[in-house]
């Protein structure tokens, strides 16, 4: 224990690096914006009642509301009525720094329909990509056919080729194709994972042919055999590349930003963050902050959920 | 329920030949097992009638009828693998119950959640639970149907296997080497069963093995396969009393046949250490060839032995006792075999004698090849205690 403590000491070094931005986040998220700029309040801020000055420039009140309001105050003049209603307005948007926090990176961006679209657009790519990866997978681990080895050594190829680099022939050929700002632009180019085509052919590997013989015997096609043999066996291994490319895609920025230019409905979680980019009035980072914990918070559960067997699936070469 | 024939079975991966020209008829209901040494042919030649292999040349029949181009699924046959290959994510019922539910049910039945609100689909499901639950009766592993395969011994995988096998009623069980996996105890318990089972579905088996006690204790006939070849398919005991061949002769029996150099004269009598044995062939040329002697074919004698050597070995297994002689002149050892009460006489290091029942010498050729016809020239002498 005493001669490994430098190698804890390391870990635990490795773990600060990489928990402070998370930690920064969920803290950000809790302050008002005053303590974020004086870097005071520890973890949760103070907490004081905060007044939404937005809140109270959109009540400030119109000739109107204060000839509304005189039956409310007998006898005062108008100025006397109109400083009464400000400070109304100025109770009524004093909130707690978390409570508005959130409400704003609610309100102030249509937060729910980017998670819904960043829903939608993980799990019909993931999906696809098992639509694809399982049976290529299959013929490249178990049938034998004329050219498999140079199939193979296409799909080691595409790994090597990084997303950056075939991004704007991909955006012309969805430009040219009128796809640009639609669901499909979003989906269409990661449907064809090699590194899931990859990672399953390994694991297809190390199944034994006798299983897969079985199955012939049993009377099951081959397509049969991909969809009810080797996708049972190969949990694992899918949950393993369903957490890679969930991660990959959920908090992919880069993309749809590329081929959604105008239209907000589509935007992805990540976008929804660029609302809260500094304008005139300055950043806001509280609520961007806690936009920021509301897209990872999905992610972070669902690891928890799949950790032992995740893992297990990393870990493919220990298994038989 | 249907006899196999094969003919003329040609198989190449690449530039090695596996098998050359294989033929061999399996009547309806027969236990014939493929037993040879591995790299011999035997499971390509079974995968090859199950269809998961094409031959190169040559056809299958099953039931008269060619199988040419058809898939293993339309066969109708059954197999078991070594590596029983069990689906790890199916219950034990549902494993058994695979074959049927691909035969029985059309695609939209079998979809997991839709296929249950498909018509016809909760009779056809009852039939086949039916009938699993009766092949699982008949292996005695009804009580563990709800199971998945990792939880049982391997024992219990293997009667799993074999009930998926039989719960379709096929041509023909094809068993790819079921009992390797099993320890010696078990082992020695279900070829028994196997057997059982036979004589119960009086089905076609054809049963693969290296294991020449296995194809020995269960097969109605043994097909022995070397270098993809048949070399001779006949009953178990007609292998092992009158094999046509001298690696046929070596590979069935255990201890393994005692092979001696003789030499055969133009007279046809024998020559064993240049000194005539009681024993002639009708061979009527001068050649050199082999004398095997089973261990039980050879007795120990104080007179007149043709035979004479140190005892190196002995092996008692209690009901036999195995011995091995260092023979004068020959510089090799052979086996014999002998009650254990004669132990006290058989010390390591004893000289003994050692002498033949001339009825029981087989005489191979210089090419391996049996040579017939033998006569022993005396009566028969008697053993001397």
């Amino acid at each position: 224990m005493t001669r490994d403590w430098w190698k804890h000491l390391l870990l635990i070094l490795g773990v600060i690096v990489v928990i402070a931005p998370f930690y920064m986040m969920v803290s950000y998220s809790f302050k008002s914006p005053g303590e974020i700029d004086r870097g005071e309040g520890g973890f949760f801020g103070r907490q004081e009642l905060m007044v939404d000055e937005r809140c109270v420039v959109r009540r400030d009140p119109s000739r109107a509301d204060i000839t509304a309001a005189a039956p409310r105050f007998p006898g005062q003049n108008d100025r006397d009525i109109r400083d009464a209603l400000v400070a109304e307005a100025e109770t009524d948007c004093s909130m707690r720094p978390v409570v508005f926090n959130y409400t704003m990176a609610f309100t102030e961006a249509p937060l729910l329909r980017y998670l819904m679209n960043g829903i939608i657009v993980t799990a019909s790519i993931f999906l696809i990509q098992v639509v694809v990866a399982l049976p290529a997978a299959y013929a490249l681990a178990k049938l034998k056919f004329w050219g498999r080895d140079a199939v193979f050594a296409l799909v080691l190829f595409c790994l090597l080729i990084p997303v950056h680099a075939i991004a704007l022939p991909l955006y012309i050929l969805l430009a040219k194709l009128g796809l640009t700002n639609t669901y499909a632009a979003l989906v269409v180019p990661w449907t064809i994972s090699v590194f899931g085509i990859f990672l399953m052919r390994q694991f297809f590997m190390t199944v034994p042919d006798d299983l897969i013989d079985a199955a012939r015997m049993d009377g099951m096609s081959e397509f049969a055999i991909v969809w009810r043999v080797m996708l049972p066996t190969a949990i694992p291994a899918l949950l393993a590349f369903a957490i890679f490319s969930i991660v990959a895609h959920w908090n992919d920025y880069f993309w749809p930003r590329i081929v959604v230019t105008g239209n907000r409905d589509l935007f992805t979680p990540p976008l929804g963050l660029r609302e809260f980019k500094g304008g005139g009035d300055g950043s806001f980072f509280g609520p961007m902050m806690a936009t920021a914990t509301v897209i990872v918070t999905p992610l972070i559960v669902a690891f928890m959920l799949a950790q032992r067997r995740f893992i297990e699936g990393i870990t493919l070469s220990g298994m038989k | 329920m249907a006899g196999l024939s094969i003919k003329n079975i040609n198989k190449r991966f690449g530039e090695t030949e596996v098998l050359k020209g294989v033929s061999l008829d399996i009547a309806d209901g027969e236990f014939v097992s493929l037993v040879g040494p591995s790299g011999c042919g035997k499971s390509t030649l079974l995968r090859i009638i199950a269809g998961l292999e094409e031959q190169t040349s040559g056809d299958v029949q099953i039931g008269g009828a060619s199988v040419a181009g058809q898939r293993a699924a339309d066969r109708n046959l059954s197999m078991v693998f070594q590596s029983y290959a069990l689906y790890p994510h199916l219950s034990v019922g549902e494993n058994i119950a695979v074959p049927l539910r691909m035969r029985r049910m059309n695609t939209l039945q079998r979809l997991p959640l839709l296929g249950g609100v498909m018509p016809g689909k909760t009779r056809r499901a009852e039939e086949i639970a039916k009938e699993v639950t009766h092949a699982a009766e008949i292996l005695e592993i009804a009580h563990l149907l709800d199971r998945k395969p990792g939880q049982l011994s391997g024992g219990q995988r293997q009667r799993v296997a074999l009930g998926r096998a039989l719960v379709r009623d096929p041509a023909a069980f094809l068993l790819d080497e079921p009992l390797s996996n099993l320890d010696a105890k078990l082992r020695v318990q279900t070829r028994a069963e196997i057997a059982q089972l036979h004589r119960q579905l009086k089905a076609t088996f054809v049963y693969v093995t290296h294991d020449q006690v296995e194809a020995m204790t269960m097969s109605d006939r043994i097909a022995v396969m070397m270098g993809g070849r048949i070399l001779q398919c006949a009953a178990p005991e007609t292998v092992y009393d009158d094999p046509d061949r001298i690696e046929v002769a070596e590979f069935i029996g255990s201890p393994k046949i005692n092979l001696l150099p003789v030499e055969l004269s133009e007279t046809g009598q024998v020559h064993l250490l240049g000194e005539p044995l009681s024993l002639t062939t009708g061979r009527r040329t001068k050649a050199v060839g082999s004398l095997g002697l089973r261990p039980e074919a050879l007795f120990l004698t104080d007179s007149n032995a043709p035979l004479r050597g140190q005892i190196v070995h002995t092996e008692n297994l209690g009901s036999e006792l195995f011995v091995q002689v260092e023979v004068n002149g020959l510089g090799s050892r052979i086996t014999f075999r002998t009650t254990p009460d004669k132990r006290a006489s058989l010390a390591q290091g004893a000289t003994v004698g050692l002498d033949f029942d001339a009825d029981k010498a087989l005489i191979f050729d210089a090419i391996g090849a049996r040579v017939r016809d033998t006569h022993s020239t005396t009566t028969s002498k008697t053993e001397v205690a």
